[in-house]
């Protein structure tokens, strides 16, 4: 009996991770959606322009916890692939600019902050019908996407808090994975 | 008889229990009697729904939202210092960290006294709970919830 419970529930997990990371699958293959946005220096940073770069992005906000627990990891990666061909970006999502650059203080991020000050480039990146109760903008928030050089998504994980990828690791593979193919 | 009883059992009460919600929290303010001049106490318990958890009130991260209630400034009470629970662990899969957060029931301690002056009668208070919640797929921007307490001064 208590077997049985324990597989159901693994099994259900599974599908919860399956569902959840499946709804971002969506839009592997798509070309990401445009945005020109300033950072926290105010340097203008646009994705069409940036075309020919591999792209880390980041959606997040000061008071998201799982955001400020991977940011150290994200620095991380930038250090790790600065000199590969890959940008690193964090769209901080409809916050006050003093309240991010305090964060970056904090953080000491050595790449860009940018700001999202409406949520608008938050809500074009939200995969259709993920947490359909949510605003659109707040949906990607603490997701981390891969744009390829191409201009398109190859990798999105949307935040599942139960099963949390603080380390990246994922993210980190997929960057090789990538990487290996373009050399 | 019995309706008679209901009738003076209705007035004698310091007045009816205040609830407000969201879709994820839920807070019930009793209604509390004190005598002008008098320290008293309010416990508003606050829910918060099946699969969600909110962050404490005492958090180890200095970004992330508290838990907190404020009592909308006002001449009739001078409040104390309010009384949370202590948080439970949250493990962030992958990290050192841990967050500590409330789930399911817990109840905030509003220790007050009623100003020297205020003469006996109904009063309303509003009051304000914050919190930034998160399920088990996501987390949602932080939240405000609106409620009023009811004072009866005797």
């Amino acid at each position: 009996m208590r077997f049985s419970v324990k597989l159901a529930t693994s099994i259900l997990t599974a599908f919860a991770f399956v569902s959840v990371y499946g709804q971002a699958e969506q839009m592997i293959g798509q070309p990401a959606p445009l945005f020109e946005l300033k950072d926290t220096r105010g340097n203008v940073h646009s994705l069409d322009q940036l075309r020919g770069n591999y792209i880390v992005l980041h959606f997040a906000a000061t008071w998201c916890p799982f955001c400020n627990a991977e940011a150290p990891n994200l620095e991380e990666l930038y250090q790790k692939y600065r000199d590969k061909n890959v940008r690193v970006f964090i769209v901080d999502v409809r916050e006050d600019a003093a309240l991010v650059k305090k964060s970056l203080e904090h953080f000491q991020f050595s790449f860009p902050v940018l700001l999202d000050e409406d949520g608008t480039v938050s809500a074009k990146y939200a995969p259709d019908g993920v947490q359909p109760a949510l605003n659109r903008y707040e949906v990607p928030i603490a997701s981390n996407l891969i744009i390829d050089n191409d201009g398109k998504i190859r990798f999105y994980s949307l935040l599942n808090t139960a099963s949390f990828d603080a380390k990246l690791t994922k993210l980190n593979q997929k960057l090789d994975e990538l990487l290996n193919v373009a050399h | 008889m019995l309706l008679l009883y209901f009738i003076v059992l209705l007035h004698s009460l310091p007045g009816p229990r205040q609830m407000s919600s969201d879709t994820i929290v839920k807070v019930v303010a009793p209604g509390v009697s004190a005598h002008a001049g008098k320290d008293a106490v309010v416990n508003v318990s606050v829910l918060v729904k099946k699969g969600y958890h909110i962050q404490a009130h005492k958090v180890n991260d200095e970004f992330i939202i508290p838990t907190s209630l404020d009592i909308v400034e006002n001449n009739i009470i001078i409040t104390g210092k309010q009384a949370f629970p202590a948080g439970k662990k949250f493990k962030i899969e992958g990290s050192e960290n841990y967050l500590l957060v409330y789930d399911g029931e817990f109840k905030i301690t509003i220790p007050f006294k009623v100003q020297e002056e205020i003469p006996k009668g109904k009063y309303t208070l509003q009051a304000k709970l914050h919190y930034q919640a998160c399920d088990d797929k996501t987390c949602f921007a932080p939240k405000t919830i609106n409620f009023d307490i009811g004072v009866q001064v005797i």
